[in-house]
């Protein structure tokens, strides 16, 4: 088990195009990192220099506090993961999971014991002898893992391990690697292009976007407190709701303009932001659908109501609750960062026009609402966010 | 330096591949012009410098033995990949849609690949025998007797077009390697364009012509190369059918004949290096798009 | 009583039943042109066929496309016992050249496409120039150059060449071949702490065969039907193989008709059984691109 520190690490390709610049992480021992980020980022990359399957430009790469720059990948102490798993198809499982204890001239016994300890901490002592054409997507991934388990390195690499499995298999899977990774007490980094994975894998998020480092945090740190805008539309599914407004001063205190509506700000959270300082001008404000509320069924009201009046545009029903859909006159946060972010240029050309910004709620998930119907939304205030329209880093005094 | 620890047992591996090709095939390249830049023009080797070999090819008509050879290859040239690419097409068009026994057809197709040219050309020589109707051996004889006398002909005899008579064979035997590569190059289409296409209310033909040909257009190029090469360098096929007869004579057969009868090295070193020259044009530019072209994948 | 009378027979529009039948109409067409085209392919080998198995007195070419009347292996023994020796010849020349240089082509190919080396695709056409010269070119050199050296006269010259001339094609249809190999599984070899060769032998190799066959294949066939070469640089007659045996036998005007056509097909034989027992193999690497060229 050791320490993986990365220090303003650049991958600069022949063609001049720069995958990494200048990242600098530091990994703890026996922590779970994931990389995370669009396609692109620059995260594979990273893990690829890592492994030592790509040369680092400039930077220094330590693991185990040895500098690691000149040393081949065979020697590194270090097991990946593949994405598309590499499992040598000419080889049986077993001999796929074995394969690098006998290139280090393990004895026989050994292999043979440490195959099927690996095979049961992983369910596969059935499948041993058969070939990886013969085993589901779940197996041979199960089997990648065995092959980078079995070697007791000093770090696992992975390359987005799960993304080639269905949806329901993906979460299993993600529950069974957390729970393999803290038994196994090996560092670990992760690289997914999921932030849903990224939130509920991780012992710390780092959020990559065009090579550049945004933001490293736990989860709640990277989901409650986005430095900027990026990472903020980025994490959290359905998106952060972002629109401009201006701050202004009103009896008792600040609000927030939003287009027609206007939104009192609480004064904590003003003195916690320096949000005076932004009196009279214009910033981003987000505010994650879950704290935009729609009617409950059983009447109730939240701690702190401030409502809008809306129009539902359309509803989406996920099972758990009821996504609706709403337009609020305030100008759109345009910028390459929500677009990249949140799905990229779909904001650009909407489907059906409309004035405004599409903002989304949440709804009971038994409550009738139908495109057209006009409902109030409570705002949960003492979750805004805010963001500065020039530099898109948020606003936190 | 980590690199070069990784590649160096790579380069390693493929060096003595690069010093054999260095040495057998740059080097006596490089050999074969000195001699072709020689006075060596007969059995007693002599090292002086003379461009005199190749002035007595260059100017048309200086040596009529060139002259003619040139002339037979262009026209075989012509018939040969005219033929071939036409009949493969046609051929892998048949083939495309999956026929029962495509299995059958194409093994049989492809046979020919595993008979030597000389023995092809035996058999063709008898086949292509110019003796008129039922004195005829080979297809005269068989035209003869089908009634369709009209059609018989001196083949590679005539004066004119023998050349492109000797290119028959050679369509023959490699008829069936156009068509494989053309058949690759057709189902290497994505069915779904064809699909699309259909859908968007085209008819067969129309799909073939403005989905699937297109695709072709690589293949062409390779098949255009590869037959293109091997006519120039065609000699087993002549030699068997026309031995060292003038009137079937071609390049590569010339330069033979230079050699072993008239010992005239030189001039048959510079025949050479024409042929070579003639296909470097033709050969370098392909390898370097193809090379060119899988980087970009 | 009453009768029902059957209703007057309607009559099926003539438009329904066209598309079927110009499909149908097609179908043949396409057939009938397979067909045509396998009797013209097949053509050659039923007048050697039938050539091969006629007496000295019938074997005359005017009557070279009927059936033998009496069915005879005379020209068969003649042309086995005349040309048996230059068969061995060919023999020892093509087993060891094709296993040598089939195996060269694997190691250059495993090299140039997955295990490459900064100008590795400069090495390829390098090595590649060597598949398209003229062999006119390196002919007298060549033969200079055995001489000079004092290399051993005969069979192991013409297998020299051929291993070093066969580099080129091996190497390209290994290297095509290989590409097709992910990448992943090399690296993932790598991080097993694999080095180049234990790569090559353990997750390569055994992924090899189809390649293997095809190069076999065509090395197999191009080295027993070569004769530029082997006419070059083979002057004893005692050694040549058996396409400079079989030119000079059938040029010969002394030969008779039906001995030409039998030595033509049994310097043909081993090719064709080749071709017969593994063609399935070499037409299946053919359509999946290994000579594309």
């Amino acid at each position: 088990m050791a320490e993986i520190a990365l220090q303003h690490l650049v991958k600069r390709f022949p063609n001049g195009f720069e995958a990494v610049k200048d990242l600098s992480l530091e990994i703890g021992e026996a922590e779970l990192l994931v990389l995370v980020g669009p396609s692109g980022c620059g995260k594979t990359t990273a893990l690829r220099m890592i492994a030592g399957l790509e040369d680092i430009s400039s930077g220094d790469l330590y693991i185990g506090g040895r500098r690691m720059n000149d040393v081949p990948e065979k020697d590194r102490d270090i097991a990946m993961v593949f994405q598309n798993y590499a499992l040598y198809p000419h080889m049986t499982v077993a001999q796929n999971i074995a394969f690098s204890l006998k290139l280090s001239k393990r004895p026989k016994k050994e292999i043979k014991e440490r195959v099927a300890e690996t095979a049961k901490l992983l369910g596969l002592e059935e499948l041993l002898d058969r070939r990886p054409k013969q085993l589901s997507g779940g197996q041979r991934q199960r089997v990648a893992m065995g092959r980078a388990i079995i070697r007791a390195p000093q770090a696992f690499l992975m390359d987005e391990p799960l993304s080639n499995l269905d949806a329901q298999l993906r979460v299993h899977m993600r529950g069974e690697i957390e729970a393999l990774q803290k038994r196994l007490g090996v560092t670990t980094v992760y690289v997914t292009h999921d932030q849903v994975e990224a939130m509920t894998m991780g012992d710390r998020v780092a959020v990559l976007r065009a090579g550049d480092l945004q933001q490293i945090g736990t989860p709640s740190e990277v989901y409650d407190r986005p430095v900027n805008l990026f990472v903020a539309g980025f994490m959290g599914s359905p998106p952060m709701n972002l629109a401009r407004a201006t701050v202004e001063r009103v009896d008792g205190g600040h609000a927030l303009r939003l287009g027609s509506a206007t939104i009192p700000v609480p004064s904590e959270l003003v003195a916690e932001r320096k949000l005076d300082a932004w009196e009279g001008r214009g910033v981003v404000v987000g505010i994650r659908p879950e704290d935009l509320e729609g009617p409950r069924e059983d009447g109730s009201t939240p701690a702190s109501p401030v409502r809008l009046q809306v129009t539902v545009d359309r509803v989406e029903a996920v099972g758990a609750h009821l996504l609706g859909f709403f337009t609020v006159d305030a100008p759109p946060a345009t910028s390459d960062a929500v677009a990249e972010a949140t799905g990229g240029g779909l904001d650009e050309v909407a489907l059906i026009t409309r004035e405004g910004t599409p903002f989304c709620a949440t709804f009971e998930p038994r409550m009738a609402i139908r495109p057209g119907d006009e409902v109030e939304v409570d705002v949960d205030v003492r979750h805004l966010h805010f963001f500065d329209p020039e530099t898109e880093a948020a606003i936190s005094g | 330096m980590k690199g070069i620890r990784r590649w160096g047992p790579g380069l390693l591996l493929v060096l003595p591949s690069i010093v054999l090709i260095a040495v057998f095939v740059y080097g006596l390249i490089g050999w074969n012009t000195k001699v072709s830049l020689s006075d060596w023009r007969q059995a007693q080797q002599t090292t002086g410098f003379s461009t005199a070999a190749y002035s007595e090819l260059f100017p048309p008509g200086t040596d009529p033995g060139w002259t003619e050879a040139v002339k037979h290859l262009v026209f075989f040239t012509g018939a040969f990949m005219i033929g071939t690419l036409a009949l493969g097409a046609f051929l892998a068009l048949l083939l495309d849609k999956g026929v029962k026994g495509e299995g059958f057809f194409r093994a049989i197709y492809l046979f020919p690949m595993a008979v030597s040219f000389i023995a092809a050309g035996v058999v063709w020589r008898w086949l292509m025998n110019p003796a008129p109707g039922d004195r005829g051996t080979g297809l005269n004889l068989l035209f003869d007797k089908l009634g369709l006398g009209f059609l018989a002909n001196e083949w590679y005899l005539n004066p004119t077009w023998g050349a492109a008579a000797l290119a028959i064979p050679a369509i023959w035997a490699l008829t069936g390697y156009i068509m494989a590569l053309y058949l690759a190059g057709f189902r290497g289409v994505p069915e779904e364009l064809r699909e699309a296409a259909r859908m968007d209310g085209a008819s067969e033909w129309r799909v073939y012509r403005h989905v699937v040909f297109p695709h072709l257009t690589p293949v062409t190029l390779s098949a255009l190369i590869i037959l293109g090469h091997i006519s120039i360098k065609v000699f087993d096929l002549v030699v068997a059918i026309g031995g060292k007869q003038f009137i079937t004579m071609t390049p590569a057969v010339y330069m033979w004949t230079l050699i072993f009868d008239a010992r005239d090295y030189a001039k048959g070193a510079a025949i050479a290096t024409i042929l070579l020259i003639g296909i470097s044009f033709l050969v370098i530019p392909y390898m370097i798009y193809t090379v060119r072209a899988e980087r970009q994948t | 009583m009453t009768t029902t009378s059957a209703a007057p027979p309607v009559p099926v529009p003539a438009r329904v039943g066209r598309p079927r039948a110009r499909r149908a109409a097609a179908l043949s067409f396409k057939y009938l042109a397979l067909i045509f085209f396998v009797v013209l392919v097949l053509m050659p080998l039923y007048i050697v066929l039938v050539a091969s198995f006629k007496g000295t007195a019938e074997a005359d070419p005017s009557t070279a496309w009927a059936l033998p009347n009496v069915w005879t292996w005379e020209a068969w023994s003649d042309a086995w016992s005349q040309l048996r020796p230059n068969l061995l010849n060919s023999l020892y020349l093509v087993i060891p050249a094709t296993l040598i240089s089939t195996v060269l082509g694997s190691l250059n190919g495993f090299v140039l496409s997955r295990w490459r080396f900064p100008g590795s695709d400069v090495v390829f056409l390098f090595l590649l120039f060597g598949l398209f010269i003229p062999y006119q070119a390196v002919m007298i050199p060549l033969t200079q150059l055995f001489a000079d050296v004092d290399f051993p006269t005969g069979i192991p010259r013409l297998a020299f060449a051929h291993i070093v001339y066969g580099i080129p094609i091996t190497t390209l249809i290994f290297r095509s071949y290989y590409a097709t190999i992910p990448e992943e599984l090399i690296e993932a070899a790598r991080m097993d702490r694999a080095g180049m060769l234990r790569t090559y032998w353990s997750v390569v190799l055994p992924l090899s065969a189809p390649a293997f066959v095809v190069t076999a294949i065509w090395q197999f066939t191009s080295i027993w039907n070569d004769f530029l070469f082997a006419v070059f640089l083979i002057t004893n007659p005692d050694s040549w193989p058996i396409t400079v045996a079989l030119n000079n036998t059938t040029g010969s005007i002394v030969t008779p008709y039906n001995l030409q056509m039998s030595a033509a097909l049994l310097a043909s034989i081993p090719t064709l059984v080749v071709y017969i027992l593994l063609g399935r193999y070499f037409i299946r690497g053919l359509m999946a691109g290994s000579l594309k060229g």
